[in-house]
């Protein structure tokens, strides 16, 4: 008898979340099946890159493609402009590096100036993502939410101390879209998602943040939550985890000392440290992908190139 | 997969003749289901069952070896489930129409990737060499010399024959539908063969004809026509091979990304991350680059981790940031996040440290301090076995924030070193080391050292203790307003261990090293009174006074509280050894808490040779794997401690509980060892309420209180508890009353 594949999609279905307006507008998840397992179902949705660019970018990206591919950008929304242009690029990850208070600790207001100067030459979606401080993230989602307000950002992220905060103002007051981040743990993920729909935040508006590693730095944690979520929304229809899976990918692999060990200071055939840097972020994304994220943010555009690639090929 | 009794049963005689032995051919079949008798007990059973039997305890995938490494053998989809055994190999292409000097280049390039990480070599393992005409055989040759695995792709039978006459350690990746036949009889028996097909069904096809001719040394070469085919073939062979019982599809998998994505590199390391998570055994690039490997190895080497064995780095000394025999020493542990979160913010901080890694079985700082494998002694034998004095000339030795507690004992047994306690958390290095405070503190460490002369007081620890040297402080006598009641030490009933004088608790530890009796009998008189049965004393590891203390304590609760039965709790054997010696039994042997399978395992002999009561883990290095391994160690510890002339009885086997926030999968599999346990008619204890640790107070109780039920049910006959946890221990005591091993009247729960 000749062999038949047993068709596994399941039932239930991980909830498309749209972010941004117009034709720009993308959307996440929607799928009902284990990530690119086409021969189960067609996908209603490809996965989607967020292009990171931080606050302090003009100072820190300084690797030589990279800096190449900005040339001639001399502020942060030129830079995000540019970004658009990356082949593969779905949408625009605005980083608040510099507010935290243990650094440049630059001020709400100025966070939110600088939002609206993106916005206003960026037509793909934003997402923006903080500072790590809990406290002062809450005061710049509060504030960028409001003055994005009409645009359907993603705010990146609330977190179990300040999710009342972010879901209030973000979510309900401005009716943006809202990540909700744990710590690589898929019961925290669970607890979060439950106590922000508790809070009246909708789940068709929840992202879930479940933390992010690089491949080599305990990636297993990560590969493993992903891999539990997937199976616990769709197999097992649990409603608190059916939200698309965003995982930031370059927040981690561009500061491990395999991307920023200068060549001259590294072993012998290590080569080229932004080779390197590009190759961590690519395995990263990738594995990322094959575990469940619905989208990865990544920052460099030989990198956004090779996944946008794999990910056309699969779908 | 398991095969069911009924599944059996349909294919059985059904006749009921009970020449097998059993009463009815439904009953034999259940029996052989559960593998307690031979299917061959039945005299008329069909070859179709017998051969269903066979086929179904056969494991899901084959483990194919070749190239020096295994292939397959998975039993799972994914990692979570149980663990991936194989971990996915690499391999680099080369094919005959390269020129001498560029198959030169590319063998040298190659073998510039080897290095080590975590203890694991890190290079390209196999070569991919294609068949372009020319001498393969004498290329295969070349490449066994490197010391790699070899595949050759080929279409010709004559090459085939040629590279077998060079080695048989080979896969030869040739067999299509239109030649396997031709193929199958050469490679047969000799080497492993190579499958090629066009998706899942025409590998099935292959594979079922394969078999048939009695080749089960196979390959699937999965690389389809697309990258989305691949993908499919890669998934679909595995998941059914898996998940779906489909045999005929359990081999492993070769995925050629060169050939899918030629020239472009990045695009190709995306596909080698995708395939090394979603089951490539092989996965072959065009070239491996130094840059590539460092990430992939990476990836590779964290997704085949066990999750059920922490990943440990080697011990030793890790010079950062150019450090030399002048710089500082910090000291932690060899829990492989711990070294890379610690390494990882001592390299940002930019300042050179030696980072001394010392063995802890794979354990986080605190819990290794807590199970006696990160301690003074432990750190002491660290200096001795590495020379590190003499290694390093810098006597400035930094300990974790959190292992404050040892500095003192640190400080007495390297008594030439400034012992300075570092940061808490990794992430407080960075500022730590920069602003250089380490170095007034070792200052200070240095200024009020007493001299060394007067630091003669050395601890003995071997040899017999000389209990007329011991000095025992005072034993003070409080009335607490509480009693224990006489018991019999026969009972049946359930057996509570009360938790709560624990060093842990800061109160505890400090009332310990002060020999400060009243917050510790406060502590026992609470539990007494909410129904403990015995009471855990965990004095740490009380490397200076361990014997002292312990004496101390048991003298302190017995005579206190009517000679209460304890369980000794310490990694100090000595201390366990004193405390027994002034231990009153009226109402229970002495528990000596604890014994594992592994390097713990001569607590066995310490309770055989004291007439006590051991708490006997089920587990060595890490958590066991699942329950045979529960058994296994099970086994091991009840044969020694039978052997040393203890009664079973006396062995209470700890399944170890796990909590459900992390392991909620595997709660059932701790519940069924503790049937397991029973049904041999052994004993069971252990810190149940682990299972709900991290959980809101207001659940615990609840959580608690049902698992005991469910772990009473299944025979648990003792459990280190919270006895001031009300709901648990009612719960207990009602689970008694149903066992009937307490009369019931409507009061009962009030005694």
């Amino acid at each position: 008898m000749p062999f038949q594949a047993k068709n596994q999609a399941y039932n239930a279905k991980i909830r498309p979340l749209t972010i941004g307006t117009g034709d720009k507008a993308v959307t996440m998840g929607g799928n009902n099946t284990l990530p690119f397992y086409e021969f189960d179902a067609a996908s209603a949705n490809a996965p989607k890159i967020g292009i990171e660019i931080s606050d302090i970018a003009l100072e820190e990206y300084v690797q030589p493609q990279l800096k190449e591919f900005y040339a001639g950008c001399d502020t942060i929304p030129a830079m995000a402009k540019r970004a658009q242009e990356m082949p593969g690029a779905d949408f625009i990850v605005l980083r608040f590096e510099s507010a935290d208070p243990n650094g440049k600790n630059t001020s709400v207001e100025e966070c939110a100036a600088l939002a609206k100067e993106v916005a206003d030459v960026v037509e793909m979606p934003i997402a923006i993502m903080g500072c790590k401080n809990v406290d002062k993230d809450a005061e710049i989602f509060n504030k960028v939410s409001e003055a994005l307000a009409g645009r359907n950002i993603l705010v990146l992220s609330a977190r179990e101390e300040n999710y009342k905060t972010v879901g209030a103002s973000a979510a309900l007051a401005y009716n943006q879209k809202v990540g909700a981040e744990s710590a690589v743990d898929i019961n925290l993920a669970k607890q979060l998602n439950t106590i922000m729909t508790q809070l009246g935040v909708s789940a068709e508006s929840i992202a879930i943040q479940a933390g992010s590693s690089a491949a080599g730095y305990g990636f297993e944690y990560l590969a493993s939550t992903l891999d539990r979520i997937k199976n616990a929304a769709l197999q097992a229809s649990d409603a608190m985890l059916q939200m698309p899976i965003v995982t930031p990918v370059s927040t981690e692999t561009w500061v491990v000392k395999e991307a920023t060990l200068p060549e001259e200071e590294a072993d012998e055939g290590w080569g080229d440290a932004e080779e390197r840097g590009i190759n961590m972020e690519i395995t990263t994304a990738s594995a990322c992908l094959a575990c469940g994220s619905d989208a990865v943010i990544l920052r460099h555009p030989s990198s956004v190139l090779a996944i946008s690639k794999m990910i056309e090929a699969l779908i | 997969m398991a095969v069911k009794g009924l599944d059996i049963f349909k294919l059985s005689p059904k006749k009921n003749c009970k020449e097998c032995g059993s009463p009815t051919c439904m009953a034999f079949c259940m029996k052989v289901a559960q593998g307690a008798v031979p299917i061959t007990n039945c005299p008329y059973m069909s070859d179709e069952a017998i051969a269903l039997l066979s086929e179904a305890t056969a494991p899901p995938m084959k483990t194919i070896e070749v190239g020096g490494h295994k292939l397959g053998g998975e039993t799972v989809l994914f990692r979570h489930e149980k663990t991936f055994v194989s971990p996915t190999r690499y391999a680099a292409a080369l094919s005959t129409d390269m020129d001498a000097a560029a198959i030169d280049e590319a063998i040298a390039e190659m073998k510039i990737v080897d290095y080590v990480r975590i203890g694991e070599r890190e290079y390209v393992e196999y070569v991919y060499i294609e068949d372009k005409g020319g001498d393969v055989a004498g290329l295969v040759k070349k490449v066994a010399d490197t010391g790699r695995g070899v595949i050759v792709d080929t279409e010709s039978t004559a090459t085939a024959e040629a590279v077998l006459a060079v080695t048989n350690d080979v896969i030869i990746n040739a067999a299509t539908k239109a030649n396997y036949a031709d193929f199958n009889a050469i490679v047969k028996d000799k080497a492993i063969l190579g499958v090629k097909a066009a998706d899942p069904a025409e590998f099935y096809e292959i594979a079922e004809a394969l078999e048939k001719a009695g080749n089960k040394k196979f390959v699937f070469d999965v690389t389809g026509a697309t990258i989305k085919q691949t993908y499919e073939n890669a998934v679909v062979v595995r998941r059914s091979a898996i998940k779906d019982d489909v045999k005929t599809l359990g081999y492993p998998s070769i995925v050629n990304v060169g050939k899918l994505a030629p020239g472009d590199f990045h695009l190709q390391d995306a596909l080698a991350a995708l395939f090394t998570v979603k089951y490539g055994s092989i996965v072959v690039l065009e070239k491996m680059s130094y840059a590539e490997a460092l990430s992939l190895y990476g990836l590779r080497q964290n997704i085949f981790t066990d999750p059920q064995k922490p990943m440990k780095v080697e011990p030793g000394i890790y010079p950062l940031n150019g450090a030399d025999e002048n710089s500082p020493c910090m000291v932690t542990v060899d829990f492989a996040l711990t070294y890379f979160l610690v390494s990882g913010e001592v390299e940002r901080s930019k300042e050179p440290v030696n980072l001394l890694i010392t063995d802890a079985s794979g354990m986080s700082v605190l819990t290794a301090w807590a199970a006696g494998k990160f301690s003074s002694s432990s750190v002491q034998k660290f200096f001795e076995e590495f020379d590190i004095a003499s290694k390093i000339k810098n006597r400035t030795l930094i300990l974790p924030g959190k292992v404050a507690v040892m500095k003192g004992e640190i400080q007495a047994k390297l008594p030439e070193w400034n012992v300075v306690v570092g940061t808490r958390e990794a992430v407080e290095i960075v500022k730590y080391l920069k602003d250089k405070e380490y170095e007034a503190a070792a200052a200070a460490a240095a200024a009020s050292k007493t001299p060394v002369e007067n630091k003669n007081v050395e601890v003995i620890v071997e040899g017999p203790i000389d209990y007329s040297k011991l000095v025992i402080p005072e034993i003070p006598h409080i009335d607490m307003g509480v009693t224990y009641q006489q018991r019999d030490p026969e009972s049946k009933k359930f057996v509570t261990i009360g938790e709560r004088i624990h060093c842990i608790s800061p109160v505890i530890k400090a009332a310990m090293e002060n020999f400060d009796a009243e917050p510790i009998l406060k502590r026992a008189a609470e539990q007494i009174k909410a129904g403990a049965t015995y009471l855990d004393v965990n004095i740490g590891p009380a490397e200076s006074n361990g014997p002292e203390l312990m004496t101390w304590a048991v003298r302190l609760l017995q005579e206190n509280f009517n000679n209460v039965p304890l369980a000794l709790d310490t990694a100090n054997k000595r201390a366990i050894e004193a405390g027994i010696h002034v231990y009153n039994r009226t109402n229970g042997k002495p528990i000596v808490n604890s014994a594992d399978a592994g390097s713990r395992i001569s607590n066995i002999d310490l309770a055989a040779e004291n007439d006590a009561i051991v708490v006997a883990l089920c587990s060595a290095d890490g958590i066991a794997k699942d329950n045979d391994e529960r058994m296994t160690h099970c086994h091991n510890m009840l044969e020694r401690g039978l052997s040393l002339g203890m009664e079973a009885t006396d062995l209470w086997f700890d399944p170890l509980f796990l909590v459900v926030k992390g392991m909620q999968d595997k709660q059932m599999d701790v519940l069924n060892a503790i049937k397991m346990f029973a049904d041999e008619g052994l004993k069971s204890t252990g810190g149940l309420s682990n299972n709900s640790n991290g959980a809101p107070k207001a659940v615990r109780p609840v959580m608690d209180s049902a698992l005991v039920a469910m772990a009473m049910m299944q025979g648990l006959t003792s459990a280190i508890i919270n006895p001031n946890d009300r709901r648990t221990m009612e719960t207990i005591k009602t689970c008694d009353i149903f066992k009937n091993y307490e009369l019931y009247s409507d009061s009962y729960l009030e005694f």
